[in-house]
């Protein structure tokens, strides 16, 4: 097996620059861990859940999709290629790496999204068996495990006690950068540690049949109160993708940019007219909670969540989307009885 | 009594009495925090207050659907409550719009009523201060040159996803249609990129300049760890310096940033 | 490879036309004809496209010119806000952005041999405009049509030279209307909200389907009108108007319940609307 001791981290990212991927990895910076682009010096660090999610680097928060040069009243459009460096993401948490294939079925829904494509193609995801949680983790209520690996092109797992980690390629893509990582990775044996146990909180299918029939429960104005409106949740989600198209211009140019936008915010859905069909935050959290756990359910057949926690995590309001499933687990067993 | 005994005996009581419909206050969820609308008095036992609660609830007394549910008695520190005063001032809150559950500093205040507020906090905390950690930063700002601070404040900025949850966090960005908002013309671009997202970053604190309160509730809010009280604590400084006022202790106060005076110094306009 | 979704294709202004106050109509031509023929390739009425300037945006109309007509399309829209007022500033002979055509459409097909209700209120007439020029371009496979239309004063009603047209056609059953207050002097039309004189109309509902767009308010009052003359929930057709930005199911703003209005819309039957999770209807 492929082994390499826990603080020769930085030697694979370097050896792996070296081989011409881009390497994202989760890297301390002060009292937080973020997924960012590797650089000397960096320190990688495994333990703590990174801050965001590796879906930055797939779908990133603006991004040029249209432009066109400008002549007075007239234009022409050119034509844009997508940024997609060769890329490799290092210990991607299991809930980060099975997002993909949410992503992936959205931006193949019918029309195939160019950008996302390009960029999917180029990377390589290799994902951490997780030995450590916290108490907003909640993989295991929706489908997935600490050592899950759907989603990912290769798996980095704790060994010997975390003196080591072993990579074990699962994919093409996943040879290749073990092919590249050369005398990073020693052949040899290790002990895989294991991994952490993280409690089922609620029954995802359970909830999924509640919310078909509960679009108009009073649950929702009582879950959502505190809830301010805004994307802390869904931009720090794996699996949220919504955006928005907007227009930027010189005298000479213009530029068509794709940023990431939310149902959590007021104007998302306001016509331009004033009419605003999700009219507070009671809708607002509804569209959020019913998005991901029932309609990419039915029209995906995944569900939209992929149990990380960041965005209780993150929330400024301390709302957490697995205590609203579980209260809905809980107000449904009331009901059965 | 312990300080949170006596806060949940006023909470169930104002419910009980009738004086408030809800209680707006902190529950704990493991380490998290987490706001808590209580509206039955047997639910009071369920709040806390510790160092931990961060969020400013003033924020709460804006947002229609908790307006539904009655007149609020809102759990405020000093700097929550200088955000009620700021709210009084901007004829956003009257007198009887909300109580007050007032924890001070080391003590517990008991129950006011909004116009008991300012009085409180000019005996009790006239001398607010920023925390010395983040005056020692401002200084460290200060003895740099302006073109290291500029690449400081890009380098934070471009962090920065347009999340709004600094925005959403503050009780004094109530606006119904913030300037990022505006469309025609766009003022700022929206895109979380360069300068928009420095556009929005200053333009974000200059609203607040004299009006922030010194809460930190942005700052706590923001996910890409932003040091935005920095800012805010730099304008509030220049305000005060340049105005002589400071924001939340005068219900009467004509905010520095909405009002004009013709004596003012035009010597900026070149 | 693929392509990218986001690129739009040229057209030029041929025509402006004036509708009513801030409502314009703009017939345009393609500048590439390659283009053309990939638009009528898949282009059936009901459906939409993102009509753009560079520099200001796209915005979502539908096509209110039918596949019938295949020189040009036309679009009529109201200036609201960033891109309409940029759209409405452009002039004859300049370019713009397109993209299109997404969405469904009526299935007029199977229509074929029945009787067909329109009623339409405001700017809304535009989405029916194309199916009603589409039946009337093959006149011979429907039989009735009847057309309601109203709006609130004579100056808001659209499409003035056209309803003078249907209105002298002996073909064609045209109802106009405006709201009381909304009249002229020489007004020859009826004059009442549009479910009131709907009801006074009274058209059949033996073997027929009717077409129904317009402010949700009109569209409220007509829908009981509507059952009262018998029109079934699965032969009432409407449009939904959601905020939209990419028109192709990815950006995850037009959906109501697990209904995305761009791809599975914009053209529903009542019946479907009554199924979607939704408090707004
Ligand atoms: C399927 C479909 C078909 C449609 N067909 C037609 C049609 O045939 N004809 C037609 O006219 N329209 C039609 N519409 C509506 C049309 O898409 C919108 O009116 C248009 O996109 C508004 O764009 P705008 O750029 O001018 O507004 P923007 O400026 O982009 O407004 C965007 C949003 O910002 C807000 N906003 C911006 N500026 C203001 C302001 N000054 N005041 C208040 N709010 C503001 C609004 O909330 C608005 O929703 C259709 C929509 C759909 C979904
Ligand atoms: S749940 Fe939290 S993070 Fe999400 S919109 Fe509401 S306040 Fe913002
Ligand atoms: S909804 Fe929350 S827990 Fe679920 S995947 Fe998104 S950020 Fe993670
Ligand atoms: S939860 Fe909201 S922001 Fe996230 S993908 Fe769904 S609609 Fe978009
Ligand atoms: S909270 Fe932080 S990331 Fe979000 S808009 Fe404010 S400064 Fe930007
Ligand atoms: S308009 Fe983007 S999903 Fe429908």
């Amino acid at each position: 097996m492929k082994v390499i001791e826990a603080n020769k981290l930085p030697g694979l990212a370097a050896a792996l620059a070296g081989a011409g991927y881009r390497v994202v990895a989760p890297i301390r910076d002060g009292g937080e861990v973020r997924m960012v682009v590797w650089s000397p010096g960096a320190a990688i660090d495994t333990r703590a859940i990174p801050v965001n999610s590796a879906k930055d680097f797939l779908f990133p928060k603006a991004e040029i999709i249209g432009r066109c040069t400008l002549d007075g009243n007239d234009f022409r459009p050119e034509d844009v290629k997508p940024v997609a460096p060769k890329t490799v993401i290092l210990a991607a948490r299991p809930c980060d790496a099975s997002a993909m294939l949410l992503l992936d079925a959205v931006f193949n829904w019918d029309y195939k999204d160019e950008f996302f494509n390009a960029r999917r193609a180029a990377t390589t995801i290799v994902s951490l068996v997780c030995t450590t949680a916290d108490e907003q983790c909640f993989c295991t209520s929706v489908g997935g495990a600490p050592d899950a690996t759907a989603g990912a092109d290769g798996v980095l797992r704790q060994a010997d006690g975390g003196r080591s980690f072993i990579l074990e390629p699962l994919t093409e893509k996943g040879k290749a950068v073990a092919a590249a990582a050369g005398a990073a990775l020693a052949e040899g044996q290790a002990k895989a540690d294991a991994p952490v146990e993280v409690p089922v909180h609620f029954d995802a299918k359970a909830v999924t049949e509640w919310l078909g029939e509960n679009f108009e429960s009073p649950l929702w104005r009582e879950v959502s109160l505190a809830c301010l409106s805004c994307g802390a949740c869904a931009y720090a989600c794996p699996t949220c993708h919504c955006f928005d198209l907007q227009d930027e211009a010189t005298r000479a140019e213009s530029v068509r940019l794709r940023n990431w936008d939310t149902c959590g915010l007021a104007l998302f859905t306001a016509h331009a007219g004033g009419h605003n069909p999700r009219p507070d935050q009671a809708a607002r959290w509804r569209q959020r909670v019913m998005h991901k756990f029932s309609y990419l359910v039915e029209r995906l057949g995944r569900l939209g969540c992929t149990g990380c926690g960041r965005c209780a995590r993150l929330c400024p309001a301390g709302m957490a989307i697995c205590e609203t499933c579980r209260e809905i687990d809980e107000a449904r067993k009331a009901a059965v009885k | 009594m312990e300080m949170i005994d006596a806060l949940r005996a006023d909470a169930a009581k104002v419910l009980a009495d009738g004086r408030a419909k809800v209680v707006i206050g902190y529950q704990a969820r493991g380490d998290h925090r987490a706001p808590l609308f209580v509206t039955t008095a047997d639910r009071a036992a369920s709040l806390v207050y510790d160092d931990a609660c961060k969020q400013n609830l003033a924020v709460y007394l804006r947002k229609p659907e908790v307006k539904l549910l009655g007149k609020a008695a809102v759990v405020a520190s000093p700097a929550a409550m200088r955000s009620l005063v700021l709210l009084m001032s901007e004829s956003q809150l009257t007198g009887d719009d909300a109580l007050v559950l007032a924890v001070g500093v080391g003590e517990y205040h008991g129950v006011l009523e909004l116009a008991q507020v300012a009085p409180l906090l000019k005996e009790k905390y006239a001398a607010l201060a920023p925390s010395p950690e983040l005056l020692r930063e401002i200084e460290k700002l200060a003895a740099k040159t302006p073109e290291e601070r500029a690449a400081f404040w890009a380098k934070q900025f471009a962090k920065c996803t347009r999340c709004y949850a600094c925005r959403a966090a503050c009780p004094g960005c109530y606006c119904t249609r913030c300037i990022v908002e505006k469309n025609v013309p766009q003022w700022i671009s929206t895109a979380a990129a360069g300068h928009g997202n420095y556009a929005w970053n200053v333009i974000r604190a200059f609203h607040l300049a004299g009006r922030c309160t010194g809460c930190g509730a942005c700052e706590a809010a923001c996910p890409q760890g932003i040091p935005l009280m920095l800012l805010n604590v730099l304008l509030g400084q220049e305000v005060e310096k340049e105005f002589e006022t400071k924001a939340g202790y005068d219900p009467e106060a004509k905010p520095v940033i909405g009002s004009w005076n013709p004596e003012d110094e035009e010597d900026f306009i070149k | 490879m693929t392509e990218n979704l986001y690129q739009p294709i040229l057209m030029r202004v041929a025509d402006v036309r004036d509708e009513a106050p801030e409502v314009r109509t703009f017939r345009l031509q393609f500048a590439d004809d390659a283009d053309r023929a990939r638009f009528f390739e898949k282009y059936r009425v009901g459906m939409f496209g993102l009509y753009g300037v560079p520099g200001a945006g796209e915005s979502v109309f539908c096509v209110a010119s039918p596949p019938t007509r295949q020189e040009y399309i036309e679009c009529t829209f109201r200036r609201t806000g960033r891109v309409t007022s940029a759209l409405a500033d452009r002039e004859v002979g300049q370019p713009i952005t397109f993209r299109g055509p997404y969405g469904n459409s009526f299935p007029i097909e199977s229509w074929r041999g029945k009787n067909i209700l329109f009623v339409a209120g405001g700017i809304a007439l535009p989405p029916l405009r194309s199916v009603i020029w589409n039946l009337l371009d093959r006149r011979a496979e429907f039989r009735d049509i009847t057309i309601l239309y109203g709006a609130r004063t004579v100056a808001d009603l659209v499409y003035k030279q056209e309803l003078a047209d249907w209105g002298a056609r002996s073909d064609v059953r045209l109802v106009t209307t405006v709201d009381p207050g909304g009249e002229t002097p020489d007004w020859k039309g009826q004059i009442g909200f549009v479910p009131t004189v709907l009801d006074q109309v009274a058209p059949s509902s033996a073997e027929a389907v009717a077409l129904v767009c317009g402010p949700p308010i009109m569209i409220k009052f007509s829908l009981p009108v509507l059952t009262k003359l018998g029109f079934t929930p699965d032969h009432t057709y409407t449009t939904l108007e959601n905020r939209m930005k990419c028109g192709l199911g990815h950006c995850g703003r037009c959906n109501v319940g697990s209904t995305y209005v761009c791809r599975d819309g914009p053209v529903f039957t009542l019946d479907q609307l009554r199924r979607m999770q939704t408090t707004d209807m």
